[in-house]
């Protein structure tokens, strides 16, 4: 490679990326990046280009409620919400997003259709649909569908958790139930409280498959 | 060597590396926990270690981390790009008395030392525009006879990216250029050539045969050579990869700087193409990889004049590699395999230089005339476990075969049927000891055994225990003087740090 032909290639790569290219943008820190690029560019990396994350470490947002969606990502940006999932992974990607593109977002992925899950062993999936439905009296716990809807759909803050992961819904139940971490969540540690962990991953595994038109 | 002006270009960077890599290496030995910080990916992307590199141990990627790297590291917001690495370290040779200089042979051996530093100039330049660029000070590069240690800095890894993404419904494309020194640095498994060997090795010869040093997949052509790659990434499935290398020189010095003239690897033009495909699927926690690369470099013998085409040696790499990985918090596991198989072929003066001074036993029948080319298999695999990115262990194991030629012996019988590394009786034949090789094959097999711990995400406490099954080509006195593969298990401990 002679010399003049590196320059003109180095030439060629400066001008063709030297402007902000914002409809294929990966940047966190510009405004002008409309925010179903960013959910392209960025949020499909983990959570999947139709919210539909694969990997259970990273929560499906897919059919997401846009109030809960809001609030979530406001609580990355200003640090409210503590959890290692939170601050590992969405502090950083949240602090320059502006409110609008936030709300973008929450379109984004509300307008997503969420797939089931793999269904778990029926004696587990039981159980958790006990819960659902009825809660645990005895415990004093109400059932998720009281507050999450009749198909977990969610409800304006109170988020989608149908076809959710089993792993991510297991670790949020013990963030709620152990930990301070998610302040915005104090209502699920009263319910979470006398939950054991058999039940977590009952009703986690129940919700990661939730029977279509349930 | 450099000329006078990169010189002087030069020596106020290497002052400057040096001071800050032993001031941050100083730093990183004495306080328990550094300063929350971050290095400049993660500063970046503002993201914890762990989400880019696989249980949070650098530099394997996980599947983010392979996104972050193929984007041309653009994703986040652009911020200072700098970054400082350090190694401070320790290694214990099992036996060292099998020497005639044990200083010389096992430098430094149980002496913790501060052994590197790297100042990286990384991260995001326009949104299709990123860099990954490593300078590295050697604090033990050389010796001078008074016994002085002697640092050295140099140009080390470089990749610099044009990168795009077209992602919709229908198609995820990531393509882009790469303009790098090192055949596959650009690759983002860690199975990959550049990649695979991870804890820098420290230069004195005490770590020789610690597990940075024991064998790993490469391509013969090694690294300070300038290439330019063009990429695409699938649907997250189908990875290509494409390009050729030539000399680092002229506009591309830079990426061998501080190399000099005569260690520079020196190809002939650009008739140097290398190659990977890969194949990636990701399911649940799950991601798995199976690639093959290659490369043919036509490479001048170091040194020498690469106007006589007599120097012209010619290597040819074929590979295969795998890996895969679960990845869901606390727990981290992977497991990897890489194949590499070499074909070298000696140019026409190595051939037609000096016959190999050795005998055969007898003293009177020399040994037999050099193969005019070599092959060789080198086979790793390595089972990683982390939990909650802070407790790790793995455990590796290397084979590495082929083929016998005398061209490789350095060590044999003199001609009065002795080996000795001093020449008693004037035959002006000698041998080397510990590194030498009586067989003149390079069979090399192994194990290492490793533990971690990673107390805070920029830091690694490591203890790496490798053991020899076989060396230079035996079990038992490879080097003619009794020293046997054993004699080399290392014991090597390292702090390995990044702010």
């Amino acid at each position: 490679m002679k010399t003049a032909t590196c320059a003109a290639l180095g030439l060629v790569l400066i001008a063709a990326g030297g402007c902000a290219n914002t409809q294929r943008s990966r940047n966190l820190n510009d405004p002008q990046v409309p925010a179903q690029v960013t959910a392209q560019q960025v949020c499909s990396n983990c959570h999947g280009l139709d919210g539909n994350s694969t990997s259970p470490n990273f929560p499906a947002l897919a059919g997401q409620q846009e109030k809960y969606f809001i609030a979530q990502m406001e609580g990355f940006r200003n640090h409210n919400r503590l959890d290692p999932a939170g601050f590992e992974y969405m502090w950083g990607l949240s602090r320059h997003l502006t409110d609008a593109q936030i709300k973008g977002l929450a379109a984004y992925f509300s307008q997503q259709t969420p797939v089931p899950k793999p269904a778990g062993a029926t004696q587990l999936t039981s159980r958790g649909a006990e819960i659902f439905d009825k809660g645990i009296p005895d415990k004093n716990i109400p059932p998720c569908m009281a507050c999450h809807g009749p198909h977990g759909q969610g409800n304006d803050t109170f988020p989608r958790i149908a076809d959710q992961h089993a792993d991510y819904l297991v670790k949020q139940l013990q963030v709620f139930q152990r930990t301070e971490q998610r302040p915005e969540g104090g209502v699920m540690k009263q319910v979470a409280h006398e939950l054991t962990q058999h039940d977590m991953q009952a009703v986690a595994a129940y919700l990661q498959a939730l029977p279509v038109g349930k | 060597m450099p000329t006078k002006a990169q010189h002087n270009l030069l020596l106020p960077i290497r002052s400057a590396l040096a001071g800050l890599s032993i001031a941050y290496t100083i730093l990183l030995s004495l306080l328990p926990s550094p300063a929350q910080a971050l290095p400049v990916f993660a500063r970046q992307t503002g993201q914890n270690c762990v989400s880019c590199h696989a249980g949070g141990q650098f530099p394997e990627l996980t599947p983010y981390g392979r996104a972050f790297k193929l984007t041309g590291y653009t994703l986040g917001t652009r911020t200072v790009p700098l970054s400082v690495m350090g190694v401070a370290s320790y290694a214990d040779v099992r036996n060292t008395s099998k020497s005639d200089t044990p200083s010389a042979d096992f430098q430094k051996n149980g002496d913790p030392l501060l052994a590197t530093g790297s100042l990286f100039i990384a991260g995001k330049v326009t949104d299709n525009i990123g860099a990954f660029s490593q300078i590295t000070y050697d604090n033990y590069a050389s010796q001078s006879n008074d016994g002085k240690y002697h640092g050295h800095t140099q140009a080390d890894n470089i990749d610099l990216r044009y990168a795009d993404r077209f992602i919709d419904a229908n198609r995820d494309v990531i393509f882009g250029f790469s303009l790098n020194n090192n055949p596959s640095i650009a690759d983002p498994w860690n199975t990959a050539a550049a990649w695979i060997q991870y804890v820098p090795a420290p230069s004195p010869t005490s770590y020789q045969f610690i597990d940075g040093n024991a064998p790993f997949p490469g391509f013969g052509a090694g690294g300070n050579i300038a290439g330019l790659n063009a990429y695409l990434f699938w649907d997250k499935t189908v990875y290509a990869e494409a390009g050729v290398y030539q000399t680092a020189n002229h506009a591309l010095s830079l990426f061998s700087a501080g190399v000099a003239d005569a260690d520079k690897t020196k190809l002939q033009g650009l008739n140097n193409p290398y190659w990977r495909l890969a194949i990636s699927h990701e399911w649940g926690p799950h991601n798995v990889m199976v690639g093959t690369s290659g490369m043919i470099a036509h490479v001048y013998d170091s040194g020498s004049d690469t106007a006589d085409p007599n120097n012209l040696g010619r290597f040819r790499n074929v590979g295969v590699d795998a890996q895969y990985q679960y990845l869901l918090d606390p727990h981290a596991l992977t497991v990897q395999m890489a194949y590499m198989r070499q074909k070298q072929f000696y140019s026409a003066n190595t051939l037609a230089g000096d016959p190999s001074p050795y005998f055969l036993p007898d003293g009177t029948t020399p040994v037999a005339a050099y193969n005019a080319s070599d092959t060789s298999n080198i086979f790793r695999t390595k089972l990683t476990y982390v939990y909650q990115a802070k407790y790790g262990g793995s455990l590796s194991f290397f084979n590495s075969t082929g083929s016998t030629n005398t061209l490789n012996q350095s060590a044999g019988f003199d001609s009065n049927g002795q080996i000795t590394s001093t020449d008693p009786l004037s035959t002006g034949i000698s041998s080397t000891r510990v590194t030498g090789n009586l067989s003149g094959n390079p069979a090399t097999r192994g194990f290492t055994y490793e533990a971690f711990w990673t107390p805070e995400q920029h830091v690694r406490v490591g203890a790496q225990y490798t053991a020899y099954s076989k060396f230079n080509g035996a079990k038992d006195n490879y080097d003619g003087f009794g020293r046997n593969a054993s004699d080399n298990d290392t014991l090597f401990l390292y702090v390995w740090g990044a702010y």
